[in-house]
């Protein structure tokens, strides 16, 4: 370990680490455009210049290392001076597009410029003209003019995803950024290249005209749509009273876990959040004739559990299935594990998943649902199902998720289903198989409830609501606490756990897997 | 589709790959190569080139923008560089350029409509002590004034 | 004046022959280095030679070789022959008439520091001097100078001639060393630097052609007679490069340490026909200009840096008085504006605004805040940027708006 001097404020730090690194550990930010934590340091930006004791020249914070006893200064006039040069010098062939530019309000010139420039123009010559909306890439757009050649699009697509879709042509002021002709950014990586780029220069057209970066609210969450259980951000807007917005989530992005997914994650995670505003299911649909007409989802429950627990008594429990999904927590698994393995003693209890994909090299795994190794660890097991064994639970189906369409086709389930006497269905998602239930309970997804996941490696991630829960929908543990009271075999049991945290702690307890150490 | 190199060419250019510790970095002796068979680098060259050397022809791009005296389109069978540095500068480079244009009638960067004469001005030749000095694709002409000018170019067929 | 270093065999038609070399007992320098001298030997009698850089940047030779580390991986040499400093010759000089004088340089260096694979980069315009050099090098591996076991010392040494294709940035030693690797001549952060991570990330040594063509003769004669040559701290001769407003413009082998009156008016003829000497580049377009009543320096490294100038590549730019400063300037700001890489923010915006502000005073549209600005910005990019051409911009054009600011008020609208 070295000892140095930031500013006069001690700080010890390993050998060999940078200014930068030893600064953001003392809580001292400096200045950067080109350098990012995950590439080797460029130092062609230029923001990131400190004054050291001793050296004659301004050194740059991301690749000067430290030695012990050195003595830097942030904030000096020499390196103040400089800083609003480099500003100068990138403000002088910027164009003036904030009030049309996505990256507003989250743009680095413009939070360097307030806290480090305030200066007037003193350019009085004709800026350069280039390309403004050159398409790169799928969803992609650069605009030329706005570019300040940081290169970590460049250092993005060499050193991660190593496929080199874009380069810097001709030279000096000339320079640019750009595709080989026709070989588009077309990688399962690119949307990371809008979050990368400091500016404006490279936007998303997902995200285009969209809404400004200040009306949004972020919260974090962990992305369901594959096992690696990247860490991301949900961008939404919590809602004007005045405007009508037709969405609630406008973006979605990546949080930074050196652990799961560094700083990235895929174009999967990244645009398919259209599940989370379309096609919902927000009230609780009955489609039985008869007696229990107009039931509502209290009810509806109280019916369900009434029917069970005469199964129960009458120790005819192997005549109802369950068909779960690893789309569910860990909490959610263990509830149903302890109630309709341990307590109900039920054997047909099925996982379907969505169909597996391809995998690739970095973070998207094959599996196409979060929890599979939580589930596994719980005790499932992933035996295949096929449609006899669901007509065999001659008393009820109960049905966890969307996912039975996947695997087979609605008329099929519906044969299947002929015999059964009460069919339920907890889902999120507007699908085929409504019809083809007796009772569709709505159920939030992920991002609006808290809960556990565990990753394709092992690792368990804990989250929270981000996106409040939308008409009678509601979130699977809290539907499985009331199952599991008002079946009145444990009551105390379920009665102890008020929040999915409470679970996990109880989980901790029982399962040697999710003890703390994980 | 790639662009023919000639036996004697490919032979060269397998030879010359073959010097260096690493393929990539022959690429400018190669692109010096590709240009002089074809007076500039088309498109396909690229590719080839890239193929050849083992890297993306994005790479092969990069370096032929970057570096002044690679062209992606032909030039004329002259190339007239002027210098208009400095020491040419200080013994009149810029009347000389002047003439060239009224008697070439085109602009620095353009070529003849028969093609025989390209005009370019660049920087310092490294021939000052002949200033003001030109070069002719590989020729070097210094001490130069109008009559010069006219008898060389009257040489050039 | 003392002997002749580089430039005696200047006159001998066909030099480049290794026949004609070796009749003037040619390759002694690699006998003696080779057969009688360790390299830890030679290594010494270079540092004590006090042999500083010919390229510009005046770094002493010996120094450099010694940061080598005797690591197990292929060590490399680069010569730089790129010469792209405006008003610089004498490496063409020295590569046309003597390049087996050069050749014995690099095979000495090579030996000393344990180099197997040699490249010359030379600048693409120079094609016609290449082929010289190719010449000169199939002789030397004729006749057993160069290639397996030469001299029968077991020692193994390639050389192979690198064009560049117009780039003055290739000339920056880390800039070669991209361009060598076959990318764009981006120059690189140091440290770490190219003794220890170099080309193909080995240790490689860079030198510049005149530097190295030195070596021959302080083995040959010893440090000692080496430094008398020139000063103590700064040992041997210099290829002084004139052009510009004198009679006779041409390259001159001199003692550092000669006064630069007398080469512009002893050995350069003076100033043509009726021309006055209004003011003096001393080394190479990069160096801050000096007034008429300021050349009266030595020109050597440290009397130059005292005179708030530099020795650079000893290329002396003489410029008359009816030539207007407005178009030394205009020279300045187009070449480096035209030549940054533009990798980092200073150079590449601070140079093209410099050029721009320029032109439109050149059009008759300057105005008083156009001095102060162009004085500014480069005090924006001096010190700032990754590589020295943003001091190379920065330092003579601030020379120019500090010592002739009358001159280009003059020029100005308002």
């Amino acid at each position: 370990m070295v000892k140095i001097f930031i500013d006069d404020k001690p700080v010890e730090v390993k050998e060999g680490t940078t200014v930068f690194a030893a600064a953001e550990k003392a809580g001292i930010p400096i200045p950067h455009l080109c350098y990012h934590p995950a590439f080797i340091p460029e130092g062609s930006c230029r923001m990131c210049l400190v004054e050291i004791e001793g050296m004659p020249k301004l050194e740059l914070a991301c690749s000067t290392q430290v030695k012990e006893d050195m003595r830097i200064w942030t904030q000096s006039k020499r390196v103040i001076e400089a800083r609003k040069g480099v500003l100068e010098f990138l403000l002088a062939e910027h164009p003036l597009d904030c009030p049309i530019c996505d990256k507003a309000g989250e743009c680095k010139l413009q939070d360097y410029y307030e806290e480090y420039g305030l200066f007037d123009s003193q350019f009085k010559e004709f800026k350069e003209k280039r390309e403004k909306k050159v398409n790169i890439g799928e969803n992609l757009i650069l605009d030329c003019e706005r570019c300040i050649l940081c290169t970590r699009c460049v250092r993005f697509l060499r050193e991660i995803t190593k496929t080199q879709e874009l380069g810097i042509f001709n030279r000096g002021v000339y320079s640019e950024i750009s595709t080989y002709d026709g070989d588009l950014v077309n990688n399962n990586y690119s949307g990371n290249l809008v979050q990368l780029c400091p500016v404006g220069a490279i936007t998303d057209s997902d995200f285009r005209f969209q809404i400004r970066s200040w009306f949004l609210q972020k919260g974090d969450s962990i992305c369901p749509l594959c096992g690696r259980g990247c860490n991301i951000s949900i961008e939404y807007h919590p809602g004007f009273a005045r405007i009508q917005r037709k969405k609630r989530v406008y973006r979605i992005t990546s949080r930074k876990n050196p652990q799961v997914n560094d700083f990235w994650i895929c174009n999967l995670g990244r645009y398919e959040y259209s599940y989370f505003d379309e096609n919902r299911l927000t009230n609780f649909i009955s489609n039985i004739d008869g007696n229990n007409k107009g039931l509502d989802q209290e009810s509806a429950l109280q019916f369900m559990v009434q029917k069970i627990r005469k199964l129960y008594n009458t120790k005819k429990t192997s005549r109802i299935a369950l068909i779960l999904n690893s789309w569910l927590t860990n909490e959610e698994l263990f509830l149903v594990s302890r109630i309709f393995r341990s307590d109900l003693r039920m054997e047909r209890i099925f996982i379907i998943d969505p169909p597996q994909g391809e995998k690739d090299e970095m973070l998207l795994t094959a599996e196409r649902s979060p929890n599979r190794k939580g589930a596994q660890e719980i005790g499932f097991d992933f035996k295949a199902l096929n449609l006899e064994e669901l007509s065999k639970a001659t008393d009820m189906v109960i049905i966890f998720g969307e996912y039975l369409i996947n695997q087979f086709n609605a008329s099929e389930i519906k044969t299947a289903l002929e015999g059964v006497k009460t069919k339920i269905l907890y889902s999120s998602q507007d699908t085929e198989l409504i019809p083809l239930v007796d009772m569709v309970f709505p159920t939030a997804i992920i991002a609006e409830k808290g809960g556990s996941l565990t990753n394709c490696e092992g690792k368990i991630q804990s989250f929270g609501p981000v996106l409040d829960s939308i008409g009678e929908s509601r979130p699977e543990w809290q539907i499985l606490l009331d199952v599991g009271k008002k079946l009145r075999i444990n009551f105390h049991y379920y009665s102890q756990f008020k929040s999915p945290a409470a679970v996990l702690e109880k989980m901790e307890e029982e399962i040697p897997f999710f003890q703390k150490e994980k | 589709m790639s662009p023919e190199f000639s036996e004697q060419t490919k032979k060269r250019i397998k030879e010359v790959i073959s010097r260096y510790p690493k393929k990539e970095a022959s690429l400018l002796p190669v692109l010096h190569l590709t240009q002089q068979e074809f007076g500039y680098i088309p498109i396909e060259a690229e590719r080839s080139v890239a193929e050849m050397l083992g890297v993306k022809p994005i790479r092969v791009r990069e370096a032929i923008t970057f570096y002044t005296m690679l062209h992606r389109e032909k030039m004329g069978k002259y190339h007239i560089q002027v210098c208009s540095n400095l020491s040419c500068s200080l013994l009149g480079a810029e009347k000389l350029i002047d003439y060239l244009r009224e008697k070439l009638k085109v602009e620095p960067g353009e070529t003849t409509p028969d093609k025989k004469f390209t005009l370019s001005t660049v920087e310092c030749l490294g021939a000052c002590e002949e200033a003001p000095c030109m070069q002719i694709n590989f020729d070097y002409y210094g001490n130069l004034d109008k009559k010069k000018i006219d008898s060389i170019l009257a040489d050039l067929k | 004046m003392k002997e002749k270093i580089l430039t005696k065999n200047f006159g001998l038609k066909n030099n480049y022959k290794i026949e004609v070399y070796l009749e003037q007992k040619g390759y002694q320098s690699v006998r003696k280095a080779l057969k009688e001298m360790t390299p830890e030997q030679i290594l010494e009698e270079v540092k004590k030679a006090n042999l500083r850089g010919r390229g510009g940047a005046g770094f002493p030779a010996g120094v450099k070789w010694g940061f080598v580390p005797k690591v197990d991986k292929p060590k490399y040499l680069c010569v730089n022959a790129d010469e792209g400093e405006p008003g610089t010759f004498k490496d063409r000089y020295i590569m046309i008439h003597d390049p087996h004088l050069l050749l014995e340089g690099i095979i000495i260096t090579s030996f000393c520091v344990g180099i197997h694979k040699a490249f010359i980069y030379i600048r693409g315009e120079y094609e016609i001097v290449a082929q010289r050099l190719e010449q000169a090098i199939s002789g030397a591996y004729e006749r057993g100078f160069l290639g397996k076991n030469i001299l029968e010392t077991g020692f193994d040494l390639d050389v192979i001639v690198h064009r560049g294709a117009g780039a003055y940035i290739c000339g920056e030693e880390t800039g070669l060393l991209e361009s060598l690797e076959g990318k764009r001549g981006h120059p690189r952060l140091k440290p770490p630097f190219p003794a220890s991570i170099g080309l193909f990330q080995c240790p490689t040594v860079i030198n510049n052609v005149e530097t190295l063509s030195n070596v021959p003769a302080i083995i040959l004669k010893g440090a000692g007679w080496f430094c008398r040559q020139g000063l103590p701290k700064d040992g041997g001769t210099r290829i002084f490069g004139v052009s510009g407003m004198v009679k006779k413009p041409g390259i001159y082998e001199l003692p550092i340490g000669i006064n630069l009156k007398d080469i512009i008016f002893k050995h350069a003829g003076g100033m043509k026909a009726g021309k006055k000497l209004k003011a003096v580049i001393p080394g190479g377009m990069s160096a801050p200009i000096l007034r008429a009543d300021e050349i009266d320096v030595k020109m050597d490294f440290d009397s130059l840096v005292e005179a708030k100038s530099m020795l650079g590549s000893a290329a002396i730019i003489v410029v008359d008085e009816e030539t207007p400063i407005l178009e030394v300037l205009k020279s300045l700001a187009k070449f480096y504006s035209h030549e940054s890489c533009g990798q980092c923010t200073p150079c590449r915006i601070g140079t093209s605004w410099i050029n721009k502000i320029v032109k439109r005073m050149i059009q008759g549209k300057g105005k008083k805040e156009d001095i102060t600005a162009i004085h500014r910005l480069a005090n924006n990019i001096l010190g700032n940027t990754l590589c020295p051409l943003g001091d190379a911009a920065a330092m003579p054009i601030n020379s120019i708006v500090e010592k002739f600011s009358e001159e280009l008020e003059s020029t100005l609208s308002n």
